[in-house]
């Protein structure tokens, strides 16, 4: 078997030396990069490819969910945090491993075993699902975060003009500018704030603040003008949702 | 909300007792002689009463206005006597009229002319009656004043209880605890002395919080210093990337202020300031004294497109809660952020001794003695 190639992820020095010191009895691990904060974190497992990942949930910029939203590697994910009871609950839910600060070399070597054995099946974890339950019930979003080879943007969610379904894509149109993300549309409108984003077609989500005016189009159909002259269409229910917010 | 119109008990309470004014009213007029029958008697006495008793409930009104507790009595005495004067005149106008009324319309022989010729026992009867509801309502206001201040007083001792367990729950914040736990275990291979030295600082931090949390004022220089061993612990984890910066002014040193009353803002500082930025920064601490007033100050720098914390509010708004319950309205928290800079500002009553509201001199603060 190949080594496996394992990356970690923490903001604070001693507690990525602990992992380092728990990994060097164990040879068959190859350590290739250490992060101290989530931009990195992106970057090395995009560009590196790794098999393992050791993620710290709370770290600057991006914490340990908002990463594993934006890598799309097959990967295995050993969690690592401090205190965290809905990271926690998530972790459990989804026999995702995780190891609570601070652990034993025997806890640690443990969950190791079992991510090996996650390895050998590439079993990997259902991102999507971890980082939806990870997050408390009925809170939006104020920030969307594109990946873009191995940039990161945030987009703030008031920055936000509209959004488009293109395939398994979204195109998130934003100051001028159009990010493409993998996601579906109804993923992201479960977490945008419902009071400023409507589904307002099959194909769009839109700021309601953006809108210039609305006029007829044709039977049962309305075309919403935006602040830019961007013109998008409005479904019959789209149409319903909006008259009841503005 | 008139206190009697609002509480149909009471209504029913003060309608009987007017019934039974009007009865009294009624036996007056037709036992001592034979100008009235006692068909009569009841007939003028009974609805006058009460309408009059349902006129006396506005009273309240000038009551309301004119508390006892708050205006001199001469006062209270001249506009209540006016009041009265007022309302016995429009009844008097009222009498009038239903006697005549009933005089035609019943065919009582005279009726008009012996009622005018009980205006002095009639007027009487009213003032009398007047002074009573007047004193009803001044007790229902006392009573319902007592009340109410005795329900706020519980209250605030409730909110000043409830701050209180959250901060000392807060003092020992678990991320914090277990986040330095793991730094120790990270060292003992690494540093052993760099082992003892976490140990006793978190130590030192846990006993300084236990004993001073206990009391009820600590010297600002005790919770200032306790604000500097949390920094100093943190400072291992984080390293170079927390930066201290004090500048607490020598008089303000002895003021009192309640135990941990800073301790959320650091934490915050620490954790919604410093913990986001990949660098680091300065967390500033100053206090000055103001005049009269202490005032605190706490910077740090943050990231502007942190994601905006669910919890980032709390502490804040229990630190808000302690210092209504303990100064009312004699101290203040305020945050601000300008740029990549959060402030944290604290003005409290600067006191030396205990005992509230005591004047400093403003052209020279008191010398603190050590």
């Amino acid at each position: 078997m190949d080594a496996i190639r394992a990356v970690i992820v923490d903001d604070e020095e001693l507690a990525r030396s602990i992992i380092r010191e728990y990994l060097a009895d164990h040879v068959e691990v190859e350590l290739v990069a250490e992060c101290s904060n989530g931009f990195e974190a992106v970057k090395a497992v995009t560009e590196l490819k790794p098999d393992l990942l050791f993620l710290d949930v709370q770290m600057p910029k991006l914490n340990g969910f908002e990463v594993l939203e934006l890598v799309e590697s097959d990967l295995v994910v050993i969690f690592i945090t401090a205190y965290e009871q809905y990271a926690v609950k998530a972790f459990e839910v989804h026999a995702v491993d995780y190891l609570l600060k601070p652990f034993s070399r025997e806890r640690f070597d443990e969950a190791l075993t079992r991510a090996k054995e996650k390895l050998e099946r590439r079993e990997y974890p259902p991102q999507q699902e971890i980082i939806s339950s990870a997050r408390p019930k009925g809170e939006t979003i104020e920030r969307v975060l594109v990946r873009d080879g191995s940039r990161v943007f945030v987009i703030p969610a008031e920055k936000i003009d509209y959004v488009e379904a293109q395939d398994d894509y979204i195109a998130i149109r934003s100051e001028g500018k159009t990010h493409l993300k993998k996601q579906r549309l109804s993923d992201l409108q479960a977490l945008l704030d419902p009071k400023r984003f409507v589904r307002v077609h099959r194909s769009y989500i839109l700021n309601i603040d953006r809108i210039a005016r609305l006029e007829l189009y044709a039977k049962d159909s309305r075309m919403a003008i935006l602040k830019d002259g961007t013109q998008l269409q409005v479904s019959r229910s789209g149409y319903d949702k909006l008259k009841e917010l503005l | 909300m008139h206190p009697i119109l609002a509480n149909q008990e009471r209504l029913s309470i003060y309608l009987l007792g007017w019934l039974i004014f009007g009865v009294m009213l009624a036996a007056v007029l037709a036992l001592p002689n034979d100008d009235f029958t006692w068909t009569e008697a009841l007939a003028v006495a009974i609805p006058l009463t009460m309408v009059y008793g349902a006129i006396c409930l506005s009273s309240w009104y000038v009551c309301r206005v004119y508390p006892l507790e708050k205006t001199p009595f001469a006062r209270v005495l001249l506009v209540q006597a006016l009041a009265g004067i007022l309302t016995i005149l429009i009844w008097a106008a009222i009498a009038t009229g239903w006697a005549t009324f009933l005089q035609r319309a019943f065919s009582f022989a005279g009726l008009q002319t012996h009622v005018l010729e009980r205006a002095p026992l009639l007027i009487g009867f009213a003032f009398v009656l007047y002074s009573l509801t007047v004193a009803v309502h001044y007790l229902i206001v006392t009573f319902e004043a007592s009340k109410e201040s005795e329900q706020r007083e519980l209250q605030s001792r409730i909110f000043a209880q409830e701050a209180e367990l959250k901060a000392l729950r807060a003092q020992i914040n678990p991320h914090f605890l277990f986040n330095s736990l793991n730094s120790i275990s990270a060292l003992a291979t690494q540093d052993p002395s760099a082992v003892r030295a976490m140990t006793l600082r978190l130590a030192d931090f846990l006993r300084k919080s236990l004993r001073l949390g206990a009391q009820e004022f600590i010297r600002l220089e005790e919770e200032v210093s306790m604000s500097l061993s949390f920094l100093e612990i943190e400072q291992i984890r984080y390293g170079s990337r927390l930066q201290i910066d004090q500048k607490i002014d020598e008089v303000c040193k002895g003021c009192l202020v309640p135990p941990l009353i800073l301790q959320p803002l650091i934490e915050n500082a620490v954790h919604h300031g410093i913990a986001h930025m990949l660098d680091g920064g300065t967390i500033t601490l100053e206090a000055e004294w103001r005049g009269s007033v202490l005032h605190v100050r706490i910077d740090n720098p943050i990231d502007p497109d942190r994601p905006r914390n669910r919890k980032g509010g709390l502490g804040l708004e229990n630190v808000s809660k302690r210092l209504r319950a303990i100064y009312k309205d004699d101290a203040q928290l305020q945050t601000t952020e300008t740029g990549d800079v959060f402030h944290s500002d604290l003005w409290l009553p600067a006191q030396t001794s205990l005992g509230f509201h005591r004047p400093a001199p403003v052209t020279a603060p008191p010398v603190i003695q050590e």
